[in-house]
């Protein structure tokens, strides 16, 4: 059996890039659990899920970097048929891993689209993760149609924390907004990366901004200023007041 | 005026709770402006999260506030802030 490991592309950049976007998306994700903890409300423990999801994709993408000397395209219909009794077994991981990164991936932004749309209805929820399935099938033979289907969930997720910065206007909604954008700029740069090599360096680096971007939000709510004793009495009294 | 948030109410609440020793389910009625019907929502979810307590003495039910609602007091900028940034 041989076993070939790689570091990845463009001498292991990828996987480091990839190991800052886990710790991203780890942080945010205990930190939204943390808060669940705290208020018991549903959604906060769903946007925990959601980044745990992301963090977990790039747990599995790394492991694809890692077995990319082992990646094979699968050209049949039967896929399953193929990876049980053609494949070697690093082939076999790298696709698995390939599939995983996929899946989590997907779910997790599925998750957050979900939460921002406050869909709530199970007929929509289960409709939702089935065209994610079918979407993580279609990927096997051409990968687009993954970061195609992202496209959309990311443009929507966007364009909603636009909406929510120009309701806001502060410098927490508008980095939030500057993530989102660029990590979709990055899955359009992913689909074209087959025309020359250099656009996958480049997915990998505005992906990355864009996760920098959400830590940036996070170290800037961490530096928050904790409420005082008596601070919310004197809001209540003001209230009041009006 | 705007409307508050599910968590501005809880932080008026505890607030309430934390300027006073013990506080009668009107006081807290009046105090946090809320209606008879959703105070009893809010206060069923507090206790649910062990946020408060309730005390009876006298045949008097009062509430006080628990180290978990003090805890959520001292996190409520950073968590408004959390919140607001994903609008969630």
């Amino acid at each position: 059996m041989l076993l070939n490991f790689s570091i990845g592309r463009y001498y292991g950049l990828d996987s480091i890039i990839e190991v800052l976007m886990i710790l991203v998306s780890f942080v945010i994700s205990y930190y939204s659990n943390r808060v669940y903890k705290l208020v018991k409300e549903k959604n906060y423990r769903l946007f925990s899920f959601a980044f745990l999801a992301i963090g977990i994709s790039f747990i599995f993408k790394i492991l694809s970097n890692l077995t990319i000397l082992h990646r094979v395209n699968v050209q049949v219909a039967n896929f399953v048929f193929v990876v049980f009794h053609e494949f070697e077994f690093m082939e076999t991981v790298n696709f698995i891993s390939l599939i995983l990164y996929k899946s989590f991936h997907l779910i997790g932004f599925l998750i957050l689209f979900l939460l921002v749309t406050k869909t709530e209805k199970k007929e929509k929820i289960f409709l939702f993760f089935y065209l994610g399935l079918i979407t993580i099938l279609f990927s096997v033979y051409f990968d687009f149609v993954f970061h195609l289907t992202l496209i959309f969930i990311l443009a929507s997720l966007t364009f909603h924390f636009f909406e929510n910065y120009t309701q806001k206007r502060n410098l927490n909604t508008f980095l939030v907004f500057i993530a989102f954008s660029l990590i979709l700029t990055g899955h359009f740069f992913f689909i074209i990366e087959s025309i020359n090599p250099l656009f996958y360096l480049a997915a990998e680096i505005i992906t990355l901004i864009g996760f920098l971007s959400l830590l940036i939000n996070q170290i800037k709510l961490k530096n928050e200023k904790t409420n005082k004793i008596g601070s919310n009495q004197r809001y209540v009294r003001n209230t009041k007041r009006k | 005026m705007k409307k508050r948030t599910r968590l501005e109410v809880i932080r008026d609440m505890l607030g309430i709770l934390r300027e006073n020793k013990q506080v009668k389910i009107t006081h807290l009625i009046y105090k946090a402006n809320l209606s008879n019907n959703s105070i009893k929502i809010y206060l069923k979810d507090l206790l649910e999260n062990k946020m408060i307590e309730e005390v009876v003495e006298k045949d008097r039910r009062f509430f006080k506030i628990l180290s978990k609602g003090n805890e959520f007091l001292e996190e409520f900028n950073k968590i408004k802030v959390f919140s607001d940034s994903f609008g969630l």
